[in-house]
């Protein structure tokens, strides 16, 4: 009965509506996790009703894609079609994940070896760069990826920084997101925090306890973001992610400097697995693959007053391991973290700013996933994408929903969407100059605040309605024009990738086989001028989920048209030029 | 450009804090002879060849300043010794700690060991120091007031994120996303004769400091020249190469000037829109740059600033009067390592500052630029092993042939630990005395910004400055810093 008025209401109030393109998709009219599309046999009998309930049409369903992926081509969409998004989901949580990037890193100092029969001459500085690509571009399980990816702008570690130049060191730590994007954040932040990578990054290896003697005092760079960043953030929040208020009206600091200092005293006493004095550094770069052991001469000894009125107490013997795991567990179970934590992801796949209500309605899963577990990611990531506002039609129609597409993974979709392939099947992508095009890739943000801020507002009707929009921090006439420019290289001119020689001499012929191309042949048959519409509803469909306008097509045609059509060259150039078009519009680069 | 409801009449009519009738303050603008009348302003710039230009070094994680300048004088320094433990720098050892010529009122001071460059500039009146200055809402004088809830304190102070912000907005008790130079833009703009172009030029993309109101930032960097600054276009080996580079790049334009509901769709499309109105000026600019002759290290601050004194010296071009330059010199916050990190670092920015002053004298433009260093604070003046943590009040450079070089302003404070009203933790962190509001409103006032202005460009202003329209007495102590006075 539901699902006929839903149908009813929809039919009559949707006409008219752009989030309506020419197939009829249902808004989910109260019926959660399941995708509802109208029959519309004569132009898709995709969409017809099946008895797993009603499927995503094609466009909704690369709109849950651009949410779920870093990117996915035409044979993905019509799959989630098939699949609806909650089995798809499901899938994707069930499948196995890839060979860790540690291990790819690891087989390319092999490959080094066995060529030069030395690791002399490794160019190590690479690896974690190819391991990544690697990595993204061989395996399916998309969403874990992008969770990862998501999680990796949260919990920021950066090769700006101290690895010197291990690889070790960033794909290690890469490895715990891939590992854990469906696993518990607790184990999350227990596996960051004994990871070399961030208590080299945030300075706590070798950091030893308070010797007043000497004015000396724990450092407090970790316990400082920790809190500001990994787990409760820096006010007291309600469980809809808004802001508790005092009596005054003013915001509630979750913590002070005190407490500040308290915290420094627990991450005392870590150091190198492998080191043989307290302040020593790393061995090798392979020092990266163990976790941080704690030397208790070295760790703070004594009571700990941990936020809300909680205590470590004075170990006797001093049990560092002891004080850490209650510290994590006093922050993990703040009750900061579900809004907080949660308010991150969505923004991360979905929209840059979520209401109330939908934090509120993740936040609660994270609480508890339903089976009394806190922090469960799996349950956690279902809650972003089922909910309502990442896939109704009334959300997409909202003047103020959206994001801007983050950079990064606008290029990892490009290769996605056109099927890049290598002779070998390996993938190598240095991504240096394309970082250069728009100051984003993974693991390389300036600083431990990311790439950019999840409350930055840019000038303008964002700030003067006093939302956010994260993404816009890197967006200037810089990355503007290194954004178009960098379409022109990787599209026009065919360089998609960066790849250079894994270790000094190896030969051209081993590596150009590793070299991406994109595939535009499906496309190719639609540049006639009177079928380039089919061109662009293509195109449309698979970079931006048929959201752009017939105004912008008619712009971007009518480019098109003036080129020459006659060869194989120009056909090409044609598809080539539609999709830089398009992947410069507004309507692509905000992603809703 | 999005026009937002402030116009210029608009900030005349509320101005109150910094009206006219203000006592040391006023007389500090009189005798720089720097009140313009609003309305003579834009017609008088236009062709009288005036031209000033404001340069802001961030130098991003909070470097620690109490290792850049320190005291010498032997009570000082003792307690500098006793203070810093292991991160103290040895005075009597050149290589740590280069005398400062001169005392200032009967202490001497040295700055640190790899800034030979800067004692130069400093020894040629070229370059001052600011003591103790930070990020303030209103003044804080001793340890009591600190605890106290009667003062208000800079939001999230010892944060990274909130300090940094504020060094850049001077409104600490707000997350505020315009900075002082956006909006002196706001209110500056205009006296730039070429519209589209932003009176902000950042070599580090997007920053607070930079953003204004009505206005954004133009963003460069140190390698962006005539080839690159605008959109690729087609091989100039194409026959018709020309031709379809406008319809591509007509298509782009066309495509970002359409009228957006969506506020993201609107907001990129302007920003894009924006970008692309500039490109044929600044392509027509960066043709026109004359290589320097003085070089540049091979540093990207240096390079950075390099670029800058390019762009300077094809102002014209760009139908600039007043300019200001943003960069980032990152990787400041040693937690770990700092001494080695600053004798890397340390000589990577005061080369670059010297550098930076050699080519504007190269291309004649000393006189008219001013240079300073900001940071999100200073750091712990305790030790935390082999670095310090995150701190306040702390100090800065100011370069130009403009200021009073040669001078340490503001009182540098005692580093003891105990019995210090101005130190408020175990660990040393330092009250400033000076706010970043004092240090910018001279810097608005020399760059042309009238008295009347100063309350929209610096709301905290009158914290500072006992002026008619200021709601409560301040401290004898606050006042204009002294840096243009002569």
């Amino acid at each position: 009965m539901r699902i006929s008025l839903c149908l009813y209401f929809f039919l009559v109030f949707s006409i008219g509506l752009w989030c309506q393109p020419d197939t009829v998709v249902i808004g989910f009219g109260g019926f959660e996790s399941v995708a509802i599309s109208s029959s519309d046999p004569a132009s898709n009998p995709r969409s017809t009703l099946d008895q797993s309930g009603y499927l995503p049409n094609e466009n909704a369903a690369a709109r849950f894609l651009s949410q779920a992926t870093l990117g996915y081509s035409l044979s993905n969409i019509v799959e989630v079609t098939h699949t609806g998004i909650e089995d798809w989901i499901d899938a994707q949580l069930a499948m196995p994940i890839g060979t860790d990037l540690t291990s790819i890193v690891q087989g390319y100092l092999d490959e080094t070896f066995s060529a030069l029969g030395t690791y002399d001459g490794a160019s190590r500085y690479l690896y974690w760069e190819y391991s990544w690509w690697q990595y993204h571009m061989t395996n399916d399980d998309l969403l874990r990826q992008r969770v990862a990816m998501a999680l990796s702008e949260i919990l920021v570690i950066s090769e700006k920084s101290n690895f010197g130049n291990s690889a070790f060191a960033l794909a290690d730590y890469y490895d715990i997101l891939l590992r854990n994007a469906f696993g518990n954040y607790r184990d999350i932040l227990q596996e960051v925090t004994y990871h070399p990578s961030m208590g080299v990054y945030l300075t706590y290896t070798g950091n030893p306890k308070t010797d007043v003697s000497q004015n000396r005092y724990p450092d407090e760079n970790y316990a400082r973001e920790i809190m500001q960043l990994f787990t409760i953030g820096l006010f007291e929040l309600n469980n809809d992610g808004t802001r508790k208020l005092d009596g005054e009206g003013q915001p509630i600091p979750t913590y002070d400097n005190d407490d500040i200092s308290e915290y420094s005293k627990v991450f005392t006493g870590l150091t190198w697995a492998d080191g043989n004095w307290f302040f020593g550094g790393a061995r090798n770069d392979t020092s990266y693959l163990s976790d941080l052991v704690m030397w208790e001469e070295y760790h703070e000894p004594g009571v700990k007053n941990l936020l809300r009125g909680e205590q470590i107490p004075d170990r006797n013997p001093v049990d560092g391991n002891a004080d850490i795991s209650d510290a994590l567990d006093n922050l993990f179970n703040h009750p900061n973290v579900g809004p907080f934590v949660s308010k991150l992801l969505i923004q991360r796949l979905v929209t840059s700013n979520p209401s109330p209500a939908y934090i509120n309605r993740v936040a609660n899963v994270f609480n508890d996933n339903g089976s009394g577990v806190r922090g469960d990611m799996a349950a956690v990531i279902k809650a972003i994408l089922l909910d309502e506002v990442a896939n109704n039609c009334n959300s997409a129609d909202d003047d103020t929903f959206g994001k801007l597409r983050e950079p990064f993974i606008r290029y990892f979709h490009i290769n996605k969407a056109f099927n890049a392939s290598t002779l070998s099947g390996e993938h190598k992508n240095v991504m240096r100059s394309i970082e250069r095009q728009f100051n984003q890739k993974p693991l390389s943000a300036p600083s431990v605040f990311n790439f950019f801020q999840p409350d930055y507002q840019p000038i303008g009707p964002i700030e003067e309605r006093n939302l956010v929009a994260p993404e816009f921090q890197i967006t200037d006439s810089q990355t503007i024009t290194g954004w178009i420019n960098g379409l022109y290289e990787w599209l026009i001119n065919e360089e998609v990738v960066d790849v250079w020689q894994i270790y000094d001499g190896e030969p051209e012929s081993n590596y150009l086989d590793e070299v991406s191309s994109l595939d535009f042949s499906p496309h190719i048959i639609y540049t006639n001028d009177d079928e380039i519409h089919i061109l662009l509803d293509r195109l449309n469909l698979i970079l931006a989920q048929g959201r752009i306008t017939d105004s912008t097509l008619a712009i971007i045609k009518n480019a098109l048209i003036q080129y020459d059509n006659e060869s194989a060259e120009d056909k090409e150039l044609r598809v080539k030029l539609a999709i830089y078009l398009i992947m410069s519009s507004p309507e692509y680069l905000i992603n809703r | 450009m999005t026009k937002k409801s402030i116009s210029r009449r608009a900030f005349i009519g509320q101005a109150s804090c910094a009206a006219l009738g203000s006592t040391a303050f006023l007389s500090s603008v009189l005798n720089m002879g720097l009140i313009n009348t609003l309305a003579a302003r834009p017609h008088i710039i236009q062709n009288s060849g005036d031209y000033k230009a404001i340069v802001c070094i961030l130098l991003a994680g909070g470097a620690d300043t109490h290792n850049v300048l320190i005291p010498t004088t032997t009570s000082d320094y003792n307690h500098y010794l006793a203070t810093r433990g292991n991160l103290a720098l040895d005075k009597d050892n050149p290589s740590e700690v280069l005398a400062l010529p001169g005392t200032v009122g009967d202490k001497t001071y040295g700055i640190h060991g790899r800034m030979n460059r800067v004692l130069d500039l400093y020894t040629q009146q070229k370059l001052s120091f600011i003591a103790n200055i930070g990020t303030l809402v209103e003044p804080i004088s001793t340890k009591a007031e600190y605890q106290s809830n009667a003062k208000k304190l800079p939001l999230g102070l010892y944060s990274h994120s909130d300090q940094i912000m504020q060094w850049q907005t001077s409104v600490p008790q707000n997350r505020s996303a315009v900075g002082f130079a956006g909006r002196m833009a706001d209110i500056l703009h205009d006296m730039n004769t070429i519209p589209n172009v932003s009176m902000n030029i950042s070599l580090d993309g997007k920053n607070r400091f930079q953003t204004g109101n009505n206005y954004n930032e133009y963003s460069i960097k140190n390698n962006t020249d005539e080839n690159n600054v605008g959109f690729k276009g087609h091989p100039s080996w194409w026959s018709n190469s020309g031709a379809m580079n406008a319809v591509k790049n007509g298509a782009i334009n066309n495509m970002v000037e359409q009228e957006y509901s969506n506020i993201f769709h609107e907001t990129i499309g302007r920003l894009t829109q924006q970008t692309s109105e500039s490109i044929e000026i600044f392509e027509n600019a960066f043709a026109n740059v004359v290589p320097l002759q003085t070089s540049f290290s091979d540093t990207n601050i240096s390079l950075d600033l390099k670029k800058m004194a390019e762009v300077i010296s094809v102002r014209l071009r760009l139908g600039a009067n007043r300019q200001i330059f943003f960069t980032t010199f990152g990787g400041w916050d040693h937690h770990d390592d700092v001494l080695n990190q600053q004798n890397g670092m340390l000589p990577q920015l005061s080369n670059a500052m010297a550098e930076f002053q050699d080519a504007l004298e190269e291309i004649g433009m000393a006189d008219d630029v001013v240079t300073l260093t900001i940071s999100d604070f200073a750091r712990t003046l305790t030790s935390n092993g082999t670095g310090s943590d995150h701190a306040w009040g702390g100090n800065q450079m100011i370069m130009g042939n403009a200021i009073n070089g040669g001078r340490i302003f503001g009182e540098y404070p005692s580093l003891a630990i105990d019995n210090n009203e101005l130190n408020v933790s175990d660990r040393g962190r330092i009250i400033p005395q000076i706010s970043v509001d004092e240090l910018y409103a001279e810097l608005a006032l020399w760059f042309g910004a009238s008295p009347n202005d100063l309350d929209y460009i610096l709301p905290n202003l009158c914290n500072f400055y006992s002026t008619s329209g200021c709601p409560a007495p301040v401290p004898a102590n606050y006042g204009p810093i002294g840096i243009f006075a002569s």
